[in-house]
């Protein structure tokens, strides 16, 4: 999963001190857990805040585990201390087969001595998570999903108090799991007020990253709630960036592969119910009539086509460009509706592009006579997923001592050849590839490299000799008597 | 081994990127050096033939050169930076 952390230099010496979680277990207790769940589409956040007390002096290391179900649906980590902006390193464990869960450390920036607390918020995205029940639903009807998640927060330490609240979008909840025999409370495990679904509070709770509990006390609690907004969810996303120094222009593609993952269509779509539906303004959830992306500033010649051609059925409103590097929020709107709705279980595919002029984009130092870029890694798609990406930079031609940075890192990297026009030898083409990505990665992929002034001159030469041939042709072609009869 | 937070401090700091030649004179010298390149391809094809064909040879090279920059020029008008 791309996760936003950088690995800490404390990783590699920590792998031979730190052997497995029941020796960090009598360093930190945790005083209270509240693990917050909020249901969503495609995306479900969750914030568990630990309330932490070290029990030996120095201990700034605590350790996270996250269970194998959660692990394999979690798209982004990060924590924090409680109202610090800062992101605090986190290092990676990997999986461990006697406990069988993922294990993750968090170094506090500062260490703890005995009996001294620290209040670390720590906030996951979950993509795929949740799945339509009933699995179809007809044009008319309402959309409700299913979350299924471990009824307790798993810690290699003890846990005084923990509680697990879970907030649906809307108060219609249908059912919620009422788990039976447990042991850490005598109260009623859940309780329901509005739109807030909390179970617990679980008292005393012995170190729980290991097998036997998970075996014995761990419990599956699923939520069936109602949802109204369709689930986006784009199976397939190939991004190019094509930098252009003679046009002063950076030139991004999305191709889009566009899936509704609600509740498939039973029956049939009737236009005409479609038509009722929207002229009333009551178009039902799980329909995608179209979507707003918000573009970058600045951008012209946006193009929105499909397999069939130009779709007319946008409406794009730009904003005027922001200096390279700056964090204003203006952005362009595009509004743009598919050729038709995409229903539950339907597909779109479709290409969105546009050119935006370099210097937004570029820098250039004249200290070391390289070209510095930063790229964003995706446009802005508020509460979709994207299983698959492939994002390439296309530097351009005669391109040298490149280096790339990506925000997070990336399944798997190379650098190709590409060629388009007026090409002699290609231009170098970063390919970077990426699983479920929500909308919280927003980084900038930042690329550096330099370009020789002769290779600036590469194209307007390649077509000088093509020129030069054609006249070469012409002038032996002049000296050719093609006369029947000599004169 | 530079890392992602200095390449980004060095993202913002430098000075933005500028072309050679300003974009907003590109169409003006794309139809100037095209309209050359014309020209010179059209003398070209009206000099004598010559044992040693230097004057053919130089202004077939010029037009080339001149033509060149001009496509370049002409692509980037169109739309098509390359």
């Amino acid at each position: 999963m791309p996760r936003h952390w950088r690995a800490p230099l404390s990783l590699l010496f920590s792998l031979f001190v730190l052997p497995i979680c029941t020796s960090a277990a009598n360093s930190f207790e945790n005083t209270a857990i509240v693990r917050t769940v909020e249901l969503g589409g495609a995306l479900v956040h969750v914030t568990t805040t630990y309330a932490v007390k070290a029990l030996e002096d120095g201990s700034s290391v605590y350790t996270l585990a996250l269970g194998e179900q959660e692990h394999a649906r979690t798209s982004w980590l990060e924590a924090k201390l409680k109202g610090q902006p800062g992101l605090l390193p986190l290092g990676d464990f990997g999986y461990h087969p006697e406990s069988g869960v993922f294990l993750y450390t968090v170094d506090l920036p500062k260490a703890l001595d005995t009996n001294g607390t620290a209040n670390l918020v720590v906030e996951t995205v979950l993509t795929h998570a949740t799945y339509p029940w009933p699995r179809e639903a007809a044009q008319k009807d309402p959309q409700s999903l299913k979350y299924s998640t471990d009824l307790f927060v798993i810690s290699p330490y003890k846990t005084a108090v923990q509680r697990t609240k879970i907030r649906s979008p809307t108060p219609t909840v249908h059912s919620y799991t009422d788990p039976e025999d447990i042991e850490f409370t005598t109260d009623s495990v859940v309780t329901k007020s509005g739109a807030t679904i909390t179970y617990g509070p679980f008292y005393d709770i012995p170190p729980s990253a290991t097998q036997d509990f998970v075996d014995a006390k761990q419990k599956q609690i699923t939520i069936h709630y109602d949802y109204e907004f369709p689930i986006v969810e784009i199976t397939k996303l190939e991004r190019t960036a094509e930098i252009s120094h003679w046009g002063a222009n950076l030139n991004i593609e999305n191709k889009i592969d566009l899936h509704n993952a609600g509740p498939r269509l039973k029956g049939h779509f009737s236009r005409l119910e479609h038509q009722t539906q929207s002229y009333f303004g009551r178009t039902s959830a799980h329909i995608l009539p179209g979507m707003n992306l918000m573009l970058p500033p600045g951008i012209h010649s946006a193009y929105y086509v499909d397999q069939i051609g130009n779709v007319s059925t946008s409406h794009l409103r730009t904003v005027p460009s922001v200096p390279k590097g700056s964090n204003a929020n203006s952005y362009s709107l595009l509004e743009l509706r598919p050729r038709y709705p995409v229903l539950g279980g339907w597909n779109y595919s479709f290409t969105l592009g546009w050119d935006s002029p370099l210097e937004d984009y570029a820098g250039y130092d004249s200290a070391t006579g390289k070209y510095v870029v930063g790229i964003p890694l995706l446009t802005p798609m508020p509460t979709a997923v994207v299983d698959e990406a492939e994002i390439k930079i296309i530097l351009p031609e005669g391109a040298t001592d490149i280096d790339y940075f990506p925000p997070y890192p990336a399944l798997s990297e190379s650098i190709t050849k590409h060629i388009t026009y007026l090409d002699t030898i290609g231009r170098p083409q970063i390919t970077l590839k990426y699983r479920d990505l929500t909308d919280k990665h927003t980084g900038n992929i930042y690329v550096t490299y330099k370009v020789p002034f002769r290779a600036h001159l590469q194209k307007p030469l390649a077509v000088a000799t093509a020129f030069i041939g054609v006249f070469i042709v012409a002038l032996a072609w002049k000296r050719v008597d093609i006369r029947i009869r000599r004169k | 081994m530079t890392d992602y937070a200095s390449v980004q401090a060095l993202h913002k700091s430098t000075s933005a990127f500028s072309p050679y030649i300003p974009l907003s004179l590109l169409p003006y010298i794309a139809f100037l050096l095209l309209g050359a390149t014309f020209a010179l391809a059209f003398y070209f094809s009206t000099l004598p033939n010559e044992k040693i064909p230097a004057r053919e040879l130089a202004v077939a090279s010029t037009a080339s050169l001149l033509g060149g920059f001009g496509v370049v020029a002409m692509f980037c008008t169109a739309g098509v930076y390359v």
